[in-house]
């Protein structure tokens, strides 16, 4: 069974090289809160997360809602355990696949057919799984005669059609989505859709980041709002779309 | 920081024993120097080749040495040295390099720096080729003590994954390490005997060589191209650089690797 825990998660993030002036300029600002620490003020520090709980079951399809620096990338790369939290605990049961960027490792100098090995192997695929879907990736991505040929031939679409094919691949357990995942033409994005439906079918926890309302209130059973790294509402989608509307009509 | 050394010794196992995957990573890297080229790689080594000999012939008569036994000592000691300072170098940037996946993905560190330590064994192969070309122009024998080559290479190794992985560690944090650590390297390449022998420094001077630890991972390297059995101080020192840097490195990666994606 796949979970995801996490208990009064706080994340700064340090901020190296700010100058003398913009020390003394911090005042307010969107996004996270930004602290000085230190005897003298020195370090700065940007709390992105702050004592946020959060308990996700096998299941659950979680829609994360908030304004641009509420802390939802954040969020997502922390259940992904790309960063660790200052204070607090996360506990993951099962396989996070994060699917931020929909090809880590690709190399434009490499065939098509070698970036679907190395891009596999680092979204934790085995070299069989790899090879067994190669067949599906090439299917979906239609690129054909292409894959033989180095990755800087391909046009913008058709890199984002490799790269959407092998990240969409994987069986994950925890899939970790952020919405920017590209999609290519019309024609493709309809495609794309469908992948990604399957692909969220496939995997027994969904947490999902979206600015789109229709977006979460389509694939999502429960939602939280998010504003300066705390969780100001949580519920069902339709609950927390409607606080998350509110907060834009009292904050524009 | 509360030190975490389960997680830095699982980076470090998890890594080194995804041998595919570092393995490939090193290998596609080494295959792209290939592309659009004829002879790839070979290209650094004809220059280096073409170093070795013109400079090799002139400070052999500058030196007054013969040519026949000063030629396999810098050929062996400028291939060995190659691969200890790039090793280095590269260490240096291979976190701050891998921005885009640290950043995206969890996974084990430690391959970044197994596939940074494994190409340049590979270019170092590559390389060799020049010293079989000096061996049978200068008669080098190949003896009993040249096998001990493999654990030469073996344990420099071992080491430029501690070294890459330390180094790459704080040149995420501290920028200027890297400057630093190129400047060093440079006057390294000089102050290390791999132009001249340590005997030329004549007794007095020779506890400076002793003490430095890039002369003894060269010198493991190098003794055994030359068919001749590293001293035991060289080994005494590889072997405490070993225990000593790997001992600093799970101290810092237990503490600091957590640390790493806030970094770059």
């Amino acid at each position: 069974m796949a979970s995801l825990t996490l208990e009064n998660i706080t994340v700064d993030f340090p901020i190296y090289g700010a100058q003398k002036t913009f020390r003394g300029a911090i005042r307010s600002a969107t996004g996270g809160l930004i602290r000085r620490e230190g005897s003298d003020h020195q370090h700065i520090t940007v709390r992105a997360l702050d004592n946020l709980s959060l308990s996700i079951k096998h299941g659950d399809r979680l829609g994360i809602i908030g304004h641009n620096g509420a802390g939802k990338s954040t969020l997502l790369r922390l259940c992904a355990g790309v960063y660790e939290p200052a204070n607090g605990r996360v506990l993951i049961e099962g396989k996070v696949s994060p699917l931020f960027n929909t090809s880590p490792g690709l190399d434009m100098d490499d065939t098509g057919y070698e970036n679907i090995i190395t891009c596999g192997l680092y979204l934790g695929m085995t070299h069989e799984e790899i090879a067994r879907k190669t067949p599906d990736i090439e299917a979906f991505s239609e690129l054909g005669e292409y894959l033989s040929l180095p990755t800087k031939t391909y046009s913008t679409g058709m890199l984002t059609r490799l790269g959407f094919a092998i990240a969409t691949a994987i069986d994950p357990e925890i899939l970790v989505l952020d919405e920017g995942l590209g999609a290519g033409d019309a024609r493709f994005a309809e495609k794309a859709k469908r992948r990604v439906d399957a692909l969220i079918e496939r995997s027994s926890v969904l947490i999902l980041a979206s600015h789109s309302d229709a977006l979460i209130q389509s694939l999502c059973t429960r939602a939280i709002l998010l504003q300066s790294g705390r969780i100001v509402t949580e519920g069902r989608v339709e609950e927390v779309i409607e606080a998350y509307r509110k907060l834009n009509q009292t904050s524009p | 920081m509360t030190p975490s050394y389960s997680s830095a010794l699982e980076d470090v196992t998890g890594g080194f024993s995804n041998w595919r995957m570092w393995g490939r990573l090193g290998w596609q890297e080494t295959k792209r120097r290939y592309r659009r080229t004829i002879i790839g790689p070979f290209w650094t080594t004809l220059s280096l080749s073409i170093f070795i000999f013109t400079l090799g012939i002139l400070w052999a008569q500058l030196w007054k040495q013969d040519p026949k036994s000063y030629l396999p000592f810098l050929t062996a000691g400028m291939l060995a040295w190659g691969m200890v300072a790039t090793t280095i170098t590269e260490g240096c940037s291979v976190f701050i390099a891998a921005e885009g996946l640290i950043k995206s993905l969890k996974f084990s560190y430690t391959l970044l720096t197994c596939a940074v330590v494994w190409r340049n064994l590979i270019v170092f192969l590559h390389h060799l080729l020049i010293f079989v070309g000096v061996m049978v122009y200068a008669g080098v024998p190949v003896t009993a003590n040249t096998l001990l080559v493999v654990p030469g290479l073996l344990l420099v190794a071992v080491n430029g994954i501690w070294v890459c992985t330390l180094l790459g560690m704080m040149c995420s944090r501290f920028r200027d390490i890297q400057q630093i650590v190129g400047s060093v390297l440079q006057i390294s390449m000089f102050v290390t005997p791999i132009f001249w022998t340590p005997k030329q420094l004549g007794d007095r001077y020779t506890i400076y060589v002793d003490l430095n630890p890039l002369y003894h991972y060269v010198d493991i390297v190098r003794s055994p191209l030359l068919g001749n059995a590293p001293s035991l101080l060289s080994w005494e020192m590889v072997a405490a650089g070993t225990v000593i840097g790997w001992a600093v490195t799970l101290f810092c990666y237990s503490r600091f690797r957590r640390r790493l994606s806030y970094w770059i």
